[in-house]
């Protein structure tokens, strides 16, 4: 079923070709087996009919197998992504469960971490490490979790978002994760859920929706047919959050915090930077474009001035 | 494993917690069974020492090089200070050792006097002290010839002598060095030793007795003597892995040669003959990269063996291996023959002097990205290349389910390499280091594999070959490694 796809989605809406999708099901085979079984079936997913005899072997799976051949077809005809599938998605160090009604975290965001990391390990002596942070529009709550895991004991994370099934799996996650006492999690929209004594943020960062609305249904099945489009749809010019952001962290931001956020690509990164250096009366300083791994102007980040 | 339906509602709950502590005693399990390995040989000496510790002579200053061996012993963990100090009062224990006598029985019998009287080697089961003493000598003068042992002595002492020197610690990571690698070296030294004095004390005692006529101390020395030779068998074994990093974890490089989908097809087969040799030995294995043939097979792969000895059993693979047959992608099912070059890579633990990389040296990449990326894609394709741009070196790992571990694991990777290549460096400086290590290549054949017209399985460097083709494949390659090992390290007589 996975070989008989070949390329046709790649060229299709540049969806997962048959290589991936060979992956996937080894990987979803991997996950359906029981507690203590070596996870290396290799022999599932790998297309050669070699000379090497293979050998049989009963294993424990923990779903039937009519269920994983229903999982499977959901996968290809339906175009269902894997990690709604499996419910989960491996994000950093990080297994995070997902559903439908909750963005799938992107790899690009993980770099997101990173920077938060660099800005932890030089600006010790601020106190950014014991500060609070936000991830507005948290989704499963991935950007939270991971930075509430490298805050120093004091730190905190506050998460929103405006779906309460992002709420909900987010305190789910964090509950997974025992970090309740670091990572509250808030429904509302963006700034709003943050009481009086909650605005002097030490760093805020978020990966708001930022498609054009445009261009919502062009995109990749998995993404347009499965995923929420309050978690894509950024407005006619996919900006519109990005900028109630961003004047939001030059007035919530406390002097020398950090920000960072995601944004399309290099025409949005421009333009933000450009905004926020001509528009904003110089609150916000060091204002940097970052590109993801693939060479895309994909972050801005900066701090409030002091 | 962890993760399937890990939804919010599903019945059963499971904490990431659950994974840490399994691993935490995993490592435990892991520890100890390392400990054990190393204090075996103590114990080993240790449970004959009370009955004998009458017997006079040279049995008190014995005593004395067993207590240091144990202290410094890898398994156990003493802050560097500590092993140091231990380190420096048996240094002079050895080296007094070493430069006086050489131990013998109480009328003069040494293990080279033993071999040269050439006593016959009977079976086990043959209650004759003769062929047991026999067969431990030259189970202990094999052992020393595989630990090169002239220059384990040298070594030894010119490393005894580095710690004696006052400015020592003002470098404490070399101090660190060299007061671990002596540490190590003198541990074999002295278990050999102690091997030999056990010997002698066990001829004496059947001497002995049979001047006195006790018949029941006779019979359990010639058990001792027994136990010794089995023993001594496991030790030659042990002795074949003493290389500087044999004990290391590996990674194992498999890639296609030319010909198409017959030489992928046969490079897979290559990886998964080493991953069931790997598995059988209770190893650890992960896929780090695998590059898939169009068709079928792989353009190359990259897994990780995890595990005591890993690369002192894997390195014995470095090479091309060749397979000859009928090609099922042949649509006339001609013969076909095929390469695939193999290259064993360890993974240096602490301890040793690895290549520092600079963060700016790197490049890394989204490996087969494409597309706007970010939100408009839904992919669990998360590949990392990262480039090492002085020497160009790259390294990939797609297999991990986040961007963020295959960037770890692709650094491992290129770590190792970037090892490598200084080791190879260093080994050029080092002269005699250069042999150890073969050129990745595909000219440097090392192994046939040929399942038509006849099945024959044929190690060039060694002519050790076997017919059942089929159980090589399936990872029966014990016997090819080990009588590699055996060979490369038992040829040159010269350092004894
Ligand atoms: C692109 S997703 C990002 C999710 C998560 N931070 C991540 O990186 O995986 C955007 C998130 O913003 C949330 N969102 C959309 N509009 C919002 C609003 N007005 N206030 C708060 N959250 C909002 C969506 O529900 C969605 O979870």
């Amino acid at each position: 079923m996975a070989t008989s796809v070949g390329s046709k989605f790649l060229d299709l809406d540049n969806g997962p070709d048959s290589t991936l999708l060979h992956r996937e099901l080894n990987w979803l085979i991997q996950d359906s087996l029981g507690e203590g079984e070596p996870a290396t079936l290799s022999c599932a997913a790998s297309a050669s009919s070699s000379g090497s005899t293979s050998s049989k072997k009963v294993v424990k799976l923990r779903t039937c197998l009519d269920d994983l051949y229903r999982l499977w077809k959901e996968r290809i005809e339906d175009r269902r992504p894997f990690q709604y599938l499996v419910g989960c998605e491996h994000w950093r160090d990080l297994v995070l469960s997902v559903e439908e009604g909750v963005l799938i975290p992107r790899p690009e965001t993980e770099l997101i971490v990173d920077f938060v990391e660099d800005v932890l390990a030089e600006n010790y002596g601020d106190g950014l490490k014991e500060g609070l942070w936000a991830d507005l529009g948290t989704g499963s709550g991935a950007l939270a979790i991971a930075i509430g895991r490298i805050l120093g004991c004091n730190g905190r994370v506050i998460a929103t978002d405006l779906s309460p099934v992002a709420v909900a799996v987010t305190e789910y996650n964090v509950k997974r994760y025992c970090l309740q006492d670091k990572v509250k999690v808030k429904q509302g929209s963006w700034f709003e859920p943050l009481e009086e004594s909650e605005v002097e943020l030490g760093g805020i960062v978020s990966n708001p929706p930022y498609i054009p609305s445009d261009n919502i249904a062009g995109l990749q099945a998995e993404v347009s047919k499965h995923e929420p489009i309050l978690a894509l749809d950024g407005g006619a010019n996919g900006m519109k959050d990005l900028l109630h952001l961003c004047n939001g962290a030059a007035s919530m931001l406390r002097p020398g915090g950090f920000f960072a956020f995601e944004t399309n690509g290099e025409q949005q990164s421009q333009f933000l930077a450009g905004y926020m250096e001509s528009e904003l009366g110089g609150r916000l300083v060091d204002i940097k474009i970052e590109s993801d791994l693939a060479g895309i102007p994909r972050f801005v980040k900066g701090f409030k001035a002091r | 494993m962890l993760s399937f339906l890990l939804r919010r509602s599903s019945s059963f709950e499971q904490k990431p917690q659950f994974c840490f502590s399994l691993l935490a005693s995993l490592a435990q399990v892991q520890s100890q069974s390392q400990s054990h390995h190393f204090s075996s040989s103590i114990q080993n000496r240790s449970c004959f020492t009370p009955g004998y510790s009458c017997l006079g002579k040279r049995s008190d200053g014995f005593c004395l090089s067993l207590i240091p061996s144990s202290k410094i012993s890898p398994g156990v963990s003493c802050s560097d200070v500590d092993s140091v100090k231990c380190v420096r009062f048996c240094s002079s224990q050895s080296q007094a050792d070493v430069d006086i006598v050489e131990p013998s029985t109480s009328d003069g019998l040494t293990v080279e006097g033993i071999i040269a009287q050439n006593w016959t080697v009977l079976g086990e089961d043959e209650s004759d002290w003769r062929s047991h003493a026999s067969a431990i000598a030259q189970s202990i003068h094999l052992t020393k010839r595989r630990l090169k042992w002239k220059q384990l002595l040298f070594k030894v002492k010119s490393l005894s002598e580095e710690l004696d020197k006052q400015d020592l610690w003002d470098d404490p990571v070399r101090a660190g060095k060299i007061s671990r690698e002596h540490g190590f070296l003198t541990g074999k030294m002295n278990e050999v030793k102690a091997f030999e004095q056990e010997l002698f004390e066990h001829i004496d005692m059947i001497k002995l007795s049979r001047e006195e006529n006790d018949a029941e101390m006779e019979s359990e020395a010639l058990k001792a003597l027994l136990e010794m030779r089995r023993n001594m068998k496991e030790k030659e074994l042990e002795a074949l892995l003493s290389g500087e990093h044999d004990s290391c974890s590996c990674f194992i490089e498999v890639q296609a040669g030319a010909g198409g989908t017959e030489s992928m097809d046969w490079a897979s087969m290559v990886v998964q003959m080493y991953k069931k040799w790997a598995q059988r030995k209770g190893y650890e294995v992960t896929i780090v990269d695998e590059m898939p043939g169009e068709v079928a097979g792989i353009k190359r792969a990259t897994i990780r063996v995890e595990g005591e000895y890993a690369f002192g059993y894997a390195k014995a693979e470095d090479g091309a291996h060749r397979l000859v047959r009928c090609s099922p992608f042949d649509s006339a099912n001609r013969r076909h023959t095929s390469f695939s070059a193999v290259a064993v890579i360890p993974i240096l633990g602490e301890g040793f002097s690895r290549f520092q990389i600079k963060e700016s040296d790197l490049r890394i990449d989204r490996f087969r990205a494409g597309g706007p990326g970010g939100q408009h894609a839904n992919t669990t394709e998360s590949a990392v290349r990262i480039t090492h741009i002085p020497t160009g070196i790259t390294a990939t790992c797609q297999n991990e389910r986040s961007q963020h571990s295959n960037k770890a694991s692709a650094m491992a990777v290129l770590q190792s390499r970037l090892d490598k290549l200084e080791l190879a460096r260093q080994a050029q400086l080092n002269a005699q280091h250069t042999q150890s290590l073969s050129e990745n290549s595909f000219g440097n054949q090392i192994r046939s594999y040929i399942l038509h017209p006849y099945r024959m399985v044929k190690d060039h460097r060694t002519n050790y070959e076997v017919s059942d083709a089929d159980s090589v494949l399936e990872g029966d390659i014990d016997d090819f490694i080990l009588s590699y090992l055996s060979a490369s390290l038992d040829k040159d007589e010269d350092g004894l």
